[in-house]
């Protein structure tokens, strides 16, 4: 499809470098937005529009969805790590007193790939006949040896007694490079699995009304999941007529909920079987072991800069700790200061007979800017450069270079830094260390338009003065209602809190999942484009009354009229009266982003933080962070700070906290509750600011770009140098546990 | 959790005593047996509940409702199963998250980990009391005025510790706020605008201002 196109000169950039350029925009598009835009709702600290359903606990997530008898279903799972499944006996189960449906997910002869591995579902009149029940299915397996260790597989390389890959590097040229430059360096980092860890657990709930299907499920992606079960289903033998799938409110999801996974098509299943409305949630530990995870890896660096930290040669070979089938382990580098540079990186994942990781937040990211940047701040200090002047010599981009000065200034760089690691700062107690790091943070998250289904949004206007916009995809806590009520009332002149806005239910026009920050970017344009075309409509029944030009009317502040008429403006209650009772409908169109280069492709980063170290415990305490982030114009301000802050919170987490723990007789993740399995508390919190720039790309009608994921990169690399600088040794192993840490200060007095 | 305040009565149920008076009973028999004797024990001969259900009342935000109970149903899925009060949310069902507290009593309790049958006679208190008759608790006003959440599914239990807090302290320093909630968790990571929500409502404010 070729749209007809007109050239349009936009203002792109930020702050003082602001350039002209022509951009290609599609005919029947809204005008664009740019850094001369003045607004009065985008970019205002508006409240979540959502704030009091979920604060007062009336919100009803998919958990909370109750019909008059309605069952539960549960899932048996495998016991064993690896082996085959030789017996399964259910028909014990069946006949215990309230249950009311049995179905097979695994057949007798089918692998067992991991502890967890789904046998069969159960469903009952509650969640305490169904635990007697389960205890009737007998399994019976040929047990083959497992391992649950990465780097126990055959293929693992072969680490020293400090965790340092002794394998020699492969021959290639750049191995010259790094041995005749003026400094070089080698290192070797790891990290741990960490598990997604979302407060509502994956499940589902399924009513079938004949052959019609409706479904409540905790999903990342409302669209995706309806297709995949509506297929799965049909191959089951039983095709539905229609499925219609909701998801209004979504309790997290980081990446783990993209599919209907097990649990949604066992949830299905038992419905139609027991011919009764069945909720299945997974429990906590299914949650841990069953639903995914950001895989461990191991990172081996090696690079060259000139004396004045002109960083000339990057070298890497890494490793992924995937689950029963390789994919998903890989790990990203910080690409902005290598750009340049001579590279080589040679990537493996090694698998072992645990559940497969799915993508997290930033998948892959977190894990190779540690390594990265804790990496560039060793070989900063072997030149004897400050590692903020580092980036700056090695950051090619302009945002970020701006990024790193306002956040030295803010955050007080030179006087946090520790002049001499690993000794006490003047005036502190012997005991404690004191240190500062840094890190940057990328991504791209430009939004798309959606391939072949271009995604859509509906704006009505209602007689009353009502207004909602409607779109089918969800809102995971992101923030994506606010955001559509915040566009929708731009462009109609009201304030935020006077839009309904709808998401998360199939009916409604289609959107993107919730991954790799595409939600916003993808659907700012269209919510907007749909509110235009809805001004338009009342701004010509509006002319028609006031006897001008459509093109006249305004729209600000509550009130729609036109300074030349000569009659008075009207309150935009009249003139919602004028409507008629059709409302009036608009479709929004996803067009795609325009033809030529954006100001950035993607959005910068930044991240500070001092840490303090207790050298008897070898506990770390995070003192305080700082954030300064963009994300093309930015729309929610008070969300998109919480999404930062989040993120950095999660940083702290993944930095100082989180692993999983295995097993290795049984294949068992031992620490698979919220009791072993520590994340961030309250108490843990130190104080965080966030700033948020914006910037005009010009690549859309809102120059709006996704924000989930780029401030997660940056927090636990800018944690691990903190360490760095406080105790004058790195920690190359996340999580960096008091363990670590007393270790790392014996080796340094040894 | 922290001290009661003078004027409460000091058996106010809490975490420690339900597990103290659990073990008690593991020994004398059957748990859910003896904590439902305790419970009825004023109306003079003991009665002998379970296995199957039996109609129970509890008293909800101020209101008295008949309950189906096992002897071994939680407070909590009483509540969210036969009430529909789904503001209490199931998330570690252990007591390690903070996502289903309520109140008993006035104290802040863990419902996953108290028995339906031992809230009989007990005042609860759930977080859709907040925001009963069209009127909006000021706290619940300074979560969202804050911006205190994202998917918003640790909120609930976080605004009913929150409102204990206050209860209990007044008006608490950051240090207390911290130390008071560090029975809930966020996964979203919202800490640092929930301590911003609590200060507020301390303060008197009621959301909204800037």
């Amino acid at each position: 499809m070729t749209t007809p196109r007109q050239e349009i000169e936009l203002a792109v950039g930020f702050g003082k470098h602001i350039e002209k350029r022509k951009v290609d925009v599609p005919d029947g598009d809204a005008p664009p937005w740019d850094a001369n835009s003045k607004f009065t709702v985008v970019g205002t600290d508006a409240d979540r529009v959502d704030g009091l359903a979920k604060a007062s606990g009336r919100a009803k997530y998919t958990y909370d969805i109750n019909f008059p008898g309605m069952l539960y279903g549960v899932i048996v799972r495998a016991t064993i790590a690896k082996g085959k499944l030789d017996v399964l006996e259910v028909d014990e189960a069946r006949k215990m007193p309230g249950i009311a449906a049995v179905v097979l997910l695994k057949e007798v002869g089918n692998k067992v790939r991991f502890v967890g591995d789904p046998l069969c579902a159960i469903a009952g009149t509650n969640l305490d006949v169904i635990r007697d029940a389960m205890e009737k299915v007998r399994a019976q397996y040929t047990t083959e040896e497992h391992n649950v260790d990465f780097l126990q597989n055959p293929e693992a390389p072969v680490l020293d007694g400090d965790g340092n890959l002794i394998d020699a590097w492969p021959e290639h040229e750049i191995g010259g490079v790094i041995a005749g430059a003026e400094a070089s360096h080698e290192g070797t980092y790891r990290t741990e699995v960490q598990t997604h860890s979302s407060l509502e657990t994956h499940g589902a709930v399924a009513r079938w009304q004949g052959d019609d299907l409706e479904i409540w499920m905790s999903t990342q992606a409302t669209f995706g999941v309806r297709g995949e079960l509506a297929r799965a289903l049909d191959e089951k033998g039983h095709k539905p007529a229609s499925v219609s799938l909701h998801a209004e409110f979504v309790g997290g999801g980081f990446g783990s909920k993209f599919s209907a996974g097990v649990e949604g098509l066992a949830v299905c299943l038992l419905a139609r079987e027991a011919k009764a409305p069945v909720k299945l949630m997974l429990d906590r530990f299914e949650e841990h072991t069953c639903t995914g995870n950001r895989p461990s890896s191991l990172m081996q660096i090696r690079a060259a800069a000139k004396k004045d930290g002109t960083l000339v040669a990057w070298d890497t070979r890494s490793f992924g700790g995937v689950g029963f089938a390789p994919g998903g382990g890989g790990v990203t580098f910080p690409q902005h200061y290598i750009a340049e540079v001579q590279k080589r990186g040679a990537h493996k994942d090694l698998v072992c007979d645990t559940d497969p990781p799915r993508p997290m937040r930033a998948p892959t990211w977190p894990q190779g800017y540690f390594g990265g940047e804790l990496f560039l701040d060793e070989l900063a200090g072997k030149i004897g450069i400050d590692p903020l002047e580092f980036r700056l010599k090695n950051d090619g981009q302009v945002i970020r270079q701006e990024q790193w000065r306002m956040g030295a200034g803010k955050f007080g760089w030179l006087q946090a830094r520790n002049p001499k690691p690993g000794s006490p700062r003047d005036g502190d107690d012997p005991r404690y260390l004191r240190g500062a790091g840094l890190a940057s943070a990328r991504w791209g998250g430009m939004g798309n338009h959606g391939g072949r289904t271009p995604h859509g949004c509906t704006c009505r206007i209602h007689a009353d003065g009502k207004v909602e916009t409607r779109s089918g995809a969800q809102d995971i806590g992101t923030g994506l209602k606010t955001a559509m009520a915040m566009l929708t009332a731009e462009e109609l002149g009201l304030a935020a809190g006077a839009i309904s806005v709808f998401v998360g239910h199939t009916a409604d026009p289609s959107g993107p999942a919730a991954g790799g920050s595409t939600t916003t970017p993808s659907l700012a344009p269209v919510i907007r484009h749909a509110a235009w075309l809805a001004r338009q409509e009342l701004a010509k029944i509006v002319a028609q009354h006031l006897g001008c030009k459509p093109e006249e009317v305004t729209f600000a502040g509550g009130k729609v009229g036109a300074e030349a008429a000569a009659k008075p403006m009207l309150s935009w209650a009249d003139a919602c009266k004028l409507i008629g009772p059709n409302p009036i409908e608009t479709r929004g169109t996803r067009f795609p982003n325009y033809k030529g280069e954006a100001f950035n492709n993607g959005v910068c980063g930044c991240q500070f933080a001092e840490v303090r170290i207790d050298t008897w415990t070898g506990q770390v305490k995070v003192l305080r962070m700082l954030a300064i982030q963009d994300c093309g114009i930015v729309i929610a301000k008070k969300l998109a700070e919480s999404q930062v802050l989040g993120a950095m919170i999660q940083g702290i987490s993944y930095a100082l906290h989180e692993q999983r723990l295995m097993d290795k007789r049984s294949g068992r993740m031992l620490n698979g509750d919220f009791l072993r399995y520590k994340i961030t508390g309250p108490a843990d919190m130190p104080p965080m600011e966030c700033i948020m720039m914006s910037v005009a790309n010009g690549h859309t009608n809102t120059s709006s770009v996704g924000l989930g994921e780029p401030p997660s990169v940056a927090a636990p690399a800018a944690i691990a140098n903190a360490v760095y600088n406080a105790i004058g040794v790195p920690v190359r192993h996340l999580p960096i546990t008091p363990d670590k840490v007393l270790q790392a200060l014996a080796a340094r007095r040894a | 959790m922290t001290k009661p305040p003078p004027d409460q009565p000091q058996e106010a149920f809490s975490r420690r005593s339900f597990l103290k008076g659990a073990s008690v009973a593991t020994i004398a028999g059957t748990a859910a047996t003896a904590a439902a004797t305790a419970a009825t024990a004023t109306q003079g001969k003991p009665e002998t509940f379970g296995p199957g259900t039996h109609e129970i009342q509890l008293k909800v935000n101020g209101q008295n409702k008949l309950v189906k109970v096992e002897t071994r149903t939680t407070l909590l899925d009483a509540l969210r199963d036969q009430m529909d009060l789904t503001g209490a949310k199931k998330i570690c069902d252990r007591g390690a998250c903070g996502g289903c507290t309520v109140h008993l009593d006035g104290q802040p309790i863990n419902s996953c980990l108290t028995l339906a049958m031992d809230a009989i006679g007990g005042e609860i208190t759930t977080v859709e009391s907040l925001t009963e008759g069209g009127k909006v608790h000021p706290l619940v006003q300074n979560f969202v005025h804050c911006d205190a959440m994202q998917c918003g599914f640790c909120t609930p239990g976080m605004v009913m510790s929150s409102l204990a807090c206050l209860q209990q302290r007044g008006k608490p320093t950051r240090e207390q706020i911290q130390h008071d909630l560090s029975g809930n968790i966020c996964r979203c990571g919202t800490y640092g605008r929930i301590f911003e929500a609590v200060e507020r409502t301390a303060q008197g404010a009621q959301g909204g201002g800037k």
